[in-house]
């Protein structure tokens, strides 16, 4: 017994309108953290493989993620090498060198700041930079 | 003709009915009273016909159609409420032009001619281009009249027009009202309690407690009562119980409903509706969502108070962000990279940065939420009373014809400015006086979104409570909740800030802000002195969308229901 000037509560239709949205936050959300680390497919170094023996690692590929530390050295052809440090799950700081190389030399680097690269190590067991991006 | 068959209304939960058992019948081309003490149904009689409420039981036949089955077309009924539902800022030309347009689909030379003649047919002609604002109880009672019949009903329902008005002026309506039920085989129902003008009446209905005590002749009425004045058939129907009173009428004789007066009318009535049927139609969607938006803006226009706050907010509230940062940003001095230096001058570098950095940090992390919580601000300002403002003519034009969707659509499309205006001056005004980096589109784009949605939530706020303080407060405490929750200037504990993100407009829009920094040294400041994560840029703008579409449909659903005085 409905009438136009009197519409029934369509507390259903609210609650499937509920439901949608919260499905299309949670889709969005993750979709968009999916895209927050642009190189979530590539595996992430370990420190403490690399501590234990860093040439077994030559050629290998791996993300990272840290705050610069120090400026250690820098070639106009070469590029610049830093230290970052990287924490790993257990809170532990790892120093690593990390060589930006001089075609990457439009990016900013400043102590403090933390960055997310790719990187390879190369055959001296640096780990240079192939794509990089602050965190 | 209008038959009812026992009719009855009740509340939830109530043991005794509103109306019960209510059978009468009332031809067209008639002008029938609806008579009785205060509280006796009167009006809860009048909106069980027209359908504001529901009857629990029994049928009401109009033309010989259930309707619960085919509910009156919004043309075949005229209904005009207790209250005024008049702009009182427009003039009476300008809501009888605003009414027509939201209810016929007629060229704007047609809506004049129809306007002129409800004007001139109600006696308006003199007034059209005053005020409704100062015109007189009685003249509004006219208005109101006037703004139902440009849709020409079949069917008009009256509900007290004619109380607190002046002898003369309630004799004119009466006049009125009994003049409209001549013309093209129309039923008039006027809800009244004096029982003066009986003769102007084809009909009287009494009602006592919710029961039927009479519904025939008023020439009838005092031999029926057994009083020697209509003035003594209150204090007589106290005397006895409703239930004895509507016993007694059942059992009394019925009228003739056939009668050669009676036959006319319905055939009037019949040729009536064949030639409305052929030429009434609705507007559609879009033109009634304009029709909205433009009488919106012309209400705006009209009153200063409100041109002068939005003006005052929108260059005030900018110009006391920039009062923190009215020299620009500070620059950010890096420390030097080289290990070279000796170990109490590296910490002595170090303790400088931290102070630098919670000194720039903590004033870029300040003036973002700020400008953040300032437009939401804003938002809940533009939206709070908008529906509820508005609700009675809301309520009367829904009854007309006007769609939900299309109302939300003119007040969005209104809104929309203000929030534009808003969200770009804030933009604009802070990022050239405190000399913000980063992109101005992208910083420009959270702050749209979060004003839009916050004006969203707040038109959901306004569309959803029953007065102008419940939608105020709770706007008020959509805003204030903002900026504790957002985890800005205190850091909520993990588990609580997990579950309060989501639903903080002001957290995404300060963290997509922030995003635009990220390239730059301000950046690395916030995020060293603020404990709660950023979101991404994208993440921060879909969750304000969600937000804004949330508001969105909530106000729909919040339009849509029936919420009658």
């Amino acid at each position: 017994m409905s009438r136009r000037a009197h519409p029934t509560t369509p507390s259903k239709s609210i609650f499937f309108v509920v439901l949608t949205f919260l499905a299309l936050a949670g889709i969005g959300a993750y979709f968009f953290q999916k895209d927050a680390n642009p190189y979530r497919t590539v595996e992430k170094l370990i420190p403490t493989d690399y501590y234990e023996n860093a040439n077994s690692l030559r050629g290998n590929v791996y993300q990272i993620e840290g705050t610069i530390l120090n400026s250690l050295a820098w070639n106009p052809e070469k590029g610049r090498l830093f230290s970052i440090r990287v924490t790993t799950g257990d809170s532990k700081n790892w120093p690593l060198p990390i060589l930006i190389p001089s075609s990457l030399r439009q990016i900013n680097i400043q102590k403090n700041q933390s960055y997310r690269a790719k990187v390879r190590i190369n055959d001296s067991g640096i780990l240079l930079v192939e794509e990089v991006q602050k965190s | 003709m209008l038959v009812l068959d026992s009719m009855e209304a009740s509340l939830p939960n109530a043991s005794t009915p509103l109306l019960s058992k209510i059978s009468a019948w009332y031809p067209a081309a008639h002008f029938g009273a609806i008579l009785g003490p205060s509280g006796c149904g009167k009006s809860t009689f009048l909106k069980v016909i027209a359908g504001i409420l529901p009857h629990t039981d029994g049928s009401i036949f109009w033309r010989g159609r259930n309707l619960d089955e085919s509910d009156l077309s919004p043309g075949e009924l005229g209904y005009v409420p207790q209250f005024s539902c008049t702009q009182p800022l427009l003039t009476v030309r300008e809501n009888l032009i605003y009414t027509a347009r939201l209810r016929r689909s007629a060229s704007a030379n047609e809506i004049e001619t129809i306007v002129d003649q409800v004007v001139e047919e109600t006696g308006l002609t003199e007034l059209q281009d005053r005020r409704a604002g100062v015109l007189s109880g009685g003249q509004l009672r006219r208005l109101g009249l006037a703004m139902e019949l440009t849709t020409q009903p079949n069917l008009l329902l009256a509900d007290e027009v004619t109380s607190g008005l002046d002898p003369k002026s309630e004799e004119e309506i009466t006049l009125l009202l009994s003049s409209l039920a001549k013309d093209k085989g129309r039923l008039v129902l006027l809800v009244t309690h004096s029982l003066r003008f009986l003769d102007f009446y084809d009909s009287v209905t009494i009602l006592s407690a919710g029961r039927l005590a009479y519904s025939a002749d008023p020439r009838d009425l005092t031999s029926y009562f057994n009083v020697s004045t209509p003035e003594d058939i209150y204090p007589a129907l106290a005397k006895r119980d409703a239930e004895t009173w509507a016993e007694e009428w059942a059992q009394a004789p019925n009228p003739p409903e056939l009668t050669p007066s009676t036959v006319l009318g319905e055939l009037e009535s019949e040729m009536s509706r064949a030639e409305k049927e052929s030429s009434f139609e609705l507007p559609s969607f879009l033109s009634q969502s304009s029709t909205w938006f433009f009488r919106r803006l012309k209400l705006f226009m009209r009153d200063p108070t409100q041109v002068f706050l939005q003006l005052s907010l929108l260059l005030v509230f900018p110009a006391v962000v920039t009062l923190f940062a009215y020299r620009g940003l500070p620059s950010v001095r890096n420390m030097t990279m080289s290990a070279d230096s000796g170990v109490l001058d590296q910490l002595r570098e170090t303790l400088a940065f931290t102070i630098q950095s919670s000194r720039i940090g903590t004033l870029v992390s300040g003036l973002a939420m700020f400008q953040v919580i300032l437009l939401a601000l804003m938002g809940s300002n533009n939206s709070a009373r908008e529906v509820i403002g508005d609700r009675p003519i809301l309520e009367k034009e829904k009854l007309a014809g006007l769609r939900p969707g299309a109302t939300l659509l003119g007040m969005s499309l209104f809104l929309l400015l203000l929030v534009f205006l808003q969200s770009t001056w804030m933009t604009l005004f802070v990022r050239a006086v405190c000399q913000f980096p980063g992109n101005i589109l992208a910083q420009f784009l959270p702050f749209f979104i979060l004003t839009a949605a916050t004006t969203a939530l707040c038109l959901a706020i306004s569309s959803w409570t029953s007065s102008s303080e419940q939608a105020s407060l709770g706007s008020l405490y959509l805003v204030g909740f903002q900026l504790p929750l957002s985890g800005a200037i205190l850091a909520l504990p993990d588990s609580l800030g997990t579950l309060t993100r989501p639903l903080i407009s002001a957290y995404w829009a300060w963290s997509g802000y922030l995003q635009t920094l990220r390239d730059t040294r301000f950046y690395d400041l916030v995020r060293a002195i603020s404990e709660t994560p950023l979101a991404s840029y994208s993440m921060a703008l879909w969750i304000l969308l969600i937000h804004l579409g949330l508001g969105l449909v909530f106000a729909y659903f919040g339009i849509r229901r029936s919420q009658w005085r």
